[in-house]
């Protein structure tokens, strides 16, 4: 287990190489496919014909083309990437503020729970048919949903990044003559970054997911959902395959900004090898 | 510090009581006061279609635990003349046959399921990653990528392969709780385990051995953690994938029975809504307070 | 570089170097040559970052050289054995074993039925004066106690060669003086091959019969020293003239390498 930790274009070598066996070993799966697998499928009440269980690069490239040329895909990007970047910022804000509020004070911690466990263990999506009914369909609904859940998942994060910033910092602080204010500022935020962030990222994937569930549900155009959910009814599985791809593209692409973000905001820290 | 907790626990009980106790009392406020006095905003809210008052909630429970029973009990009712009919909701529901102790259980045995079978999945990717420095290079791009799909996303895609069938609405959460304990395991034999797994080849031990005496101790906190996590998870992909497909589970029930795209036009019933929202909350703290105590009970030996 | 009258040579590093590759490939020893004889005690002294890990390393079997050979009883060393106890300068006693089964892991790996495991168990932790302990865990255990644990685990099948890496580094002087005796001693009673890796001198004089001083990185032998003081050793030993002019002797040749591995211009990021 003691290997020396190869240089860094080596790695990237090698992912590169990883992905693009899968690249190739899919092509060759759905070239064979095409031959093989049923074209004529069952679905629910009926037969469909022409399905492409494992679309070739061919069918996904026209696909491709004409999602993009049509306008479908950047709009429904847009549409989705849009929700979650509202309802995202609203949740954030609304968790990191009462968590703080929670970490930092006993007695207002008291008073949210056990409203806030309950939260914890409220299901992402089931209290979207309530929202509907509250709210109606449409954005409203979806937003808040994504903000309840990124609420509850960074309030979380900023309750414990509070709570677990070790005494002794704080102890020095008071020793050195800073008042609870100027500590709170100084010393107890930035030393309950790393979680806040950590649960920010964490926040960001279930948003995601939940926005796509969302949007399957209550399916409306434009959006990914619909675009998958549309794709699932006819079916056609290229745009199926390209709407999965683009979510997953998408998650990616946030992650690993929220990555960056996190890293940047905490350099300061000692990182273990 | 056991006054402390006893204190704790009583302030939060009291908290609750208030709050069921404040919320009967928005929820019925139609009954008491006049609905004209009220500001329109407020007015709107307050109907009892949008904030269920606490006795239909009740009401709601107390029907689908009871099952199809109710149903009939409730004609007789509307027969004598009482004005006591199910919502449209509910009344899906019954004649669906949908109880709600059956719709837990079959969520729980879902959410166990994934858990039984995604668990090792993920752990063995994990382990497989976190060993061997090269594997990692290779896998874990794609590991990256693949993980970053939700699995839900990916239910219209199986249901082409697999038809309307259990194992098409099993596979996200199989597939949702291994990708969930992919990096704990990874942590677990790269960062943790290699000081003790050095010293354990020095001693000679190969294979099973080193397996299951050595890396499997040293990973297990953090795979128990990983596990209370992948618990949530499960039970997020559970219920998500039955509000999507399924005819039966705590997802259908909460979205009213009927198949897919119409499944919101049932006109949601909220306080269903609400008794689902609560079944769930409340089997799922059980089972993650089962996971602390495993924790506990298994890492007992940590300084 | 062997002394006289020594009947084989157990372990040999020859002309031996190690680079680390990565952002900037660091050479972490270079040229080294050491011979050990059969049941030497062979103390590795040098200042921290020398490489005395990573020669350890090679000799346990976990790492190889990117130059030179390391041997073990003329062959290639190529990956661990029990014949080769390995004793790390990190905490590796297993938390979740109570001492007994980590004293047992060894044999337990071997094979060995549990009759003759408890029996081999119990007289080695009688021996060091653990057979309170035996059912404890770790937790309970000081971390001299857990060293301690370590060493006796690794006796446990009974090696001819032992691997120590400053074993005795995180312990305060009292703890560590004790610790000094119980290897001492147990040295007498079963003479090993022994590599001892530490950075105090004193650690070194008082247990070796031959000190080899590496430089600093990149790290090589620079200087060999027999250690010629009577055996058994004692508390007066660390305070005997002979012992006071051998300290000397190492610290001027620790402060020679030193000087001629002279830091570099370019600033060397520590890892």
């Amino acid at each position: 287990m003691m290997q020396m930790s190869p240089a860094p274009w080596t790695r990237l070598r090698r992912a590169l190489v990883a992905i693009g066996t899968l690249a190739v070993l899919y092509g060759i799966a759905a070239q064979i496919g095409q031959k093989w697998l049923p074209h004529r499928i069952w679905m629910d009440v009926h037969y469909i014909d022409d399905v492409e269980l494992l679309p070739t690069y061919r069918s996904l490239g026209e696909e491709l083309v004409f999602l993009l040329q049509s306008g479908i895909l950047p709009s429904s990007i847009a549409v989705s990437t849009g929700r979650i970047l509202i309802g995202f910022f609203l949740g954030a804000c609304a968790g990191i503020l009462l968590g703080m509020a929670t970490g930092r004070s006993r007695r207002i911690e008291d008073l949210a729970e056990p409203r806030v466990t309950f939260l914890r263990f409220t299901h992402a999506l089931a209290l979207l048919p309530l929202y509907v009914v509250w709210f109606g369909y449409g954005e409203p609904s979806k937003v808040l949903l994504i903000a309840t859940n990124v609420a509850v998942v960074t309030l979380l994060g900023a309750h414990q990044g509070v709570r677990g910033v070790p005494r002794v910092y704080l102890d020095a602080a008071a020793s050195l003559g800073a008042d609870d204010r100027l500590a709170f500022k100084k010393i107890v935020l930035p030393a309950a970054l790393p979680q806040i962030f950590a649960s920010l990222r964490i926040a960001l994937g279930l948003a995601w997911v939940t926005i796509v569930v969302a949007e399957l549900i209550d399916a409306k155009m434009p959006s990914l959902g619909y675009l998958l959910a549309l794709a699932g009814a006819y079916p056609r599985v290229p745009t199926m395959v390209i709407g999965i791809a683009t979510v997953g593209l998408l998650v990616l692409a946030f992650d690993l900004l929220a990555l960056f973000l996190h890293a940047r905001a905490t350099r300061w820290m000692k990182r273990t090898a | 510090m056991k006054n402390a907790t006893v204190k704790r626990s009583l302030l939060g009980l009291a908290s609750l009581a208030t709050l069921v106790a404040a919320y009967t009392v928005v929820s019925n406020a139609e009954r008491f006061v006049d609905p004209v006095r009220f500001p329109p905003v407020l007015r709107d809210v307050l109907r009892p279609e949008v904030i269920p008052p606490t006795q239909s909630i009740a009401e709601a429970l107390i029907a689908l635990v009871t099952g199809p029973r109710s149903d009939m009990a409730s004609e007789e009712h509307a027969h004598a003349g009482h004005h006591h009919a199910h919502s449209d909701h509910v009344g899906v529901l019954l004649q669906q046959g949908v109880t709600l102790q059956r719709s837990l259980l079959i969520t729980v045995g879902r959410v166990l399921f994934g858990l039984v079978v995604g668990a090792p999945l993920g752990i063995l990717l994990g382990f497989f990653m976190g060993w061997n420095r090269r594997a990692d290079d290779y896998v874990h791009p794609l590991y990256v990528l693949l993980r970053s799909v939700p699995p839900l996303a990916l239910i219209t895609y199986i249901m082409l392969w697999l038809g309307h069938s259990e194992a098409h609405r099993l596979i996200p959460i199989v597939y949702a709780v291994a990708a969930t304990l992919v990096i704990p395991a990874y942590h677990g034999v790269r960062d943790v385990a290699g000081t003790y797994v050095v010293a354990a080849r020095a001693l000679g031990a190969r294979g099973r051995l080193l397996l299951t005496k050595v890396l499997l101790p040293a990973a297990s906190p953090d795979l128990l953690a990983g596990l209370r996590y992948a618990l949530a998870i499960a039970w997020m992909t559970a219920v998500g994938s039955e509000m999507l497909m399924a005819e039966n589970g705590m997802g259908n029930l909460i979205v009213g029975g009927g198949m897919w795209a119409s499944r919101l036009q049932t006109r949601s019933d909220p306080a269903v809504v609400m008794v689902g929202i609560m079944a769930i909350a409340a089997a799922g703290f059980v089972m993650d307070a089962g996971a602390k105590v495993l924790t506990a009970r298994l890492t007992a030996w940590i300084r | 570089m062997m002394p006289a009258g020594s009947p084989r040579v157990r372990l040999e590093a020859v002309d031996v170097g190690y680079t680390y590759s990565g952002q900037t490939p660091t050479r972490a020893l270079e040229g080294l040559n050491l011979s050990v004889g059969d049941r030497e005690f062979v103390a590795l002294l040098g200042p921290v970052g020398c490489g005395k890990t990573t020669l350890l390393r090679m000799f346990a079997g976990f790492l190889s050289p990117t130059q030179g050979s390391v041997l073990c009883d003329g062959a290639r060393i190529d990956g661990p054995s029990s014949d080769k106890g390995y004793v790390l300068q990190e905490n590796a006693i297993f938390p979740w074993m109570t001492v007994r089964e980590n004293v047992e892991f060894g044999l337990l790996a071997k094979g060995v039925e549990p009759a003759s495991r408890r029996a081999v168990s119990d007289e080695l932790m009688r021996l060091l004066g653990l057979a309170a302990f035996a059912e404890a865990y770790p937790k309970e255990l000081s971390s001299g106690m857990s060293k301690m644990v370590e060493v006796v685990r690794v006796l446990a099948t009974d090696p001819s060669i032992l691997l120590l890496d400053e074993p005795f580094g995180a312990l305060d002087a009292q703890t560590r003086a004790m610790m000094q005796d119980e290897l001492a001693r147990l040295w007498e009673q079963r003479r090993k091959t022994v590599v001892f890796v530490t950075h105090d001198a004193d650690e070194a004089i008082y247990l070796a019969d031959r000190i080899a001083v590496l430089s600093p990185r990149p790290g090589r032998v620079t200087a060999n020293f027999p250690v010629e003081l009577p055996r058994p050793r004692s508390l007066e030993t660390r305070f005997s003239a002979a012992f006071s002019a051998l300290k000397r002797q190492v610290w001027e040749a620790i402060g020679q390498s030193v000087a001629s591995n002279a830091p570099k211009p370019s600033p060397s990021s520590s890892h």
